[in-house]
């Protein structure tokens, strides 16, 4: 069996078998069977809805432990711009960095400059490229599962920059290595996530071999002993590292804020990244330079894996702002210089992973796609999903997919213990 | 007036513009707020059967050009998915204002749309001429006052990169 990469687990402990995840699931990734969720790997773009509303805590993120951190001989946290959103406005980012510091990593490396740094790449990659037009941002690692599984031929309009969070990291490690004289190996890199598609993105890497990070910790997890830390010792760590045009990053809309070119737009939620991708796809939108789109509603801020409402949170950020001044600190030759060393590049090819066909052969797919439409007459199309399936279509789907069976819905079965009543009693009567 | 279909079998042997699947979908003048719908469906069925990507690619954006050509100019209208061996057939036709001057319309830029499609982000004039560009066979045929009745074909492995 393949090993699961994916970032979520099922508690087999906790989950009761209601479907409310697999009717939730964007992609239809989950099926119930014998009361389990199960996802299928293939589909599953790790966005972290089955989470949001699964009412028994049973799908669980899979982050790091503090036993990962013991692998290493030097540690360093690289948090998510959202984690400054977390702790209310009184709190600066400067002061978490230096509570992660307490809570027992070595070092503490703030990314919002490096987000300035790719907003300056991508407009100097959008100023160079010759389409296909729009190009779509990479930042949201569920958006980019998205595109390889339902929309293959937006590969080409993805932004081959790689995003801030691997950039910085793999510059840091580089410069940790040196300063320390260490294996680059013996150091590890977490990142402090706030969504469960950014832990897949380290384990499945997409656009480069391997990741540059070692593991995520969840803002969840984190931000009791960080609240904790913050409270007993209120000392900051120097911000005059953070770029504040960086940090907008954290909200949607943020990415292009930070940009020169202003022909964008950008999409928030799943939603409406369907709507829009869909018309994208049918060539549509193409005056339009660069899309930044979110499968979470408000960007990162609205991760499933946050603390603070994504209200609060752009509260919060909006205050930060406000105490740090309009920080700019990315100078543009630096940013031409890496361009030239290809330092922003991708390191791999991205490849589309399009949703298997009924059959390979195009006269058996035909045959299957009749005998699934013949299927759908037959059910109820009251997508009850207590077959397990989260709608009749997908269940008549798994049915010639050979994956279930018609018995498998109550309806039906309801039908023939009726039918097989009626002639019991009609039997009677000879 | 539809060209022979190139296919890797030696001549003969299968027969190429065979209509292995058929499928109807019905277009409403002036409905904007299910403008795409069709050129969605027929791209999720061709998904299913296993099309390659670059060919629906081609076909969806020739599709939803075609349907909301439809949606803007005619009182209603259909578009007939006919899936052949190796290539898909799609016929749109429409009763509606037709169009006077075919050849005027097959360049790009030249549209008849009214402010208040441009206002919606159409009427660019190149609805025709992206149809044509991305299918592997095009055909028009209208009459004033009557309709319109726009055939293409994209084939499942046709030309690379429009």
């Amino acid at each position: 069996m393949p090993h699961r990469t994916h970032a979520i687990v099922t508690d087999k402990e906790k989950c009761i078998g209601c479907v409310t995840c697999s009717m939730a699931c964007p992609t239809k990734a989950i099926r119930v069977r014998s009361k389990l969720a199960e996802v299928d790997d293939e589909l599953c773009i790790d966005c972290g809805t089955c989470m949001e509303v699964c009412r028994y805590d049973a799908m669980r993120p899979r982050t790091s432990s503090p036993a990962d951190l013991k692998r290493f001989k030097y540690t360093v946290a690289l948090p998510s711009l959202t984690l400054y959103a977390q702790f209310g406005k009184e709190f600066h980012p400067g002061q978490a960095l230096h509570a992660l510091r307490k809570i027992g990593f070595d070092e503490t490396y703030d990314i919002s400059w490096m987000c300035e740094m790719v907003m300056g790449a991508t407009d100097a990659y959008l100023s160079e490229s010759t389409g296909p037009w729009p190009k779509i941002s990479v930042t949201c690692p569920a958006l980019l599962r998205l595109v390889q599984i339902r929309y293959p031929d937006l590969i080409p309009h993805l932004v081959p920059i790689e995003t801030p969070r691997e950039l910085a990291a793999k510059l840091r490690r580089r410069r940790v290595a040196a300063e320390k004289g260490l294996d680059p190996a013996e150091i590890g890199m977490f990142f402090i996530t706030p969504c469960t598609a950014i832990i897949h993105s380290i384990v499945a890497p997409v656009g480069l071999e391997a990741s540059h990070l070692d593991g995520a910790f969840s803002i969840a997890d984190l931000y009791g002993p960080l609240l904790k830390s913050m409270k007993e010792d209120p000392g900051s760590d120097p911000v005059d590292t953070v770029s504040v045009r960086g940090l907008r990053w954290a909200m949607a809309g943020g990415e292009i804020s930070g940009m020169r070119n202003a022909n964008s737009m950008t999409v928030r939620g799943l939603h409406d990244v369907i709507y829009v991708f869909d018309r994208i796809e049918a060539g549509t939108f193409s005056s339009v330079d660069f899309i930044e789109a979110y499968i979470c509603p408000d960007g990162c801020v609205s991760g499933g894996l946050t603390v603070a409402g994504r209200y609060t949170a752009q509260r919060n950020l909006q205050e930060a702002y406000r105490l740090l001044g309009d920080q700019t600190l990315v100078k543009e030759e630096k940013v031409r210089s890496l361009l030239r060393e290809h330092f922003f590049d991708f390191e791999a090819e991205i490849k589309a992973r399009p949703v298997r066909p009924l059959a390979r052969d195009l006269r058996e797919a035909i045959a299957l796609k009749r005998e699934k439409d013949a299927l759908m007459e037959r059910l109820p199309r009251k997508d009850c999903a207590a077959c397990g399936a989260p709608d009749c279509e997908t269940l008549a789907d798994d049915i010639v997919r050979g994956k279930a069976q018609l018995s498998d819905c109550v309806f039906v079965r309801l039908e023939a213990l009726e039918k097989e009543k009626s002639a019991e009693q009609g039997g009677d009567h000879d | 007036m539809t060209q022979p279909i190139p296919t890797s079998r030696p001549a003969g042997e299968a027969k190429t513009d065979e209509v292995l699947y058929r499928e109807s979908f019905r277009i409403v003048g002036n409905d904007f707020e299910h403008g795409g719908e069709v050129a969605t469906r027929v791209k999720a069925i061709l998904k299913q059967l296993g099309f390659p990507t670059d060919a629906i690619r081609r076909l969806s954006i020739a599709n939803f050009e075609a349907e909301m050509n439809v949606i803007m100019y005619a009182a209603e209208g259909s578009l007939e998915l006919a899936v052949l061996p190796t290539a898909v057939r799609v016929t749109v036709s429409d009763r509606g204002q037709g169009i006077p001057d075919i050849e005027w319309a097959m360049q790009e830029g030249h549209s008849t749309a009214t402010p208040e499609m441009r206002a919606r982000g159409f009427g660019a004039g190149l609805g025709l001429p992206n149809i044509r560009r991305n299918s592997d066979e095009f055909n028009i045929e209208s009459t004033v006052g009557v309709g319109t009745v726009l055939r293409y074909v994209v084939y499942a492995n046709g030309k690379a990169g429009s």
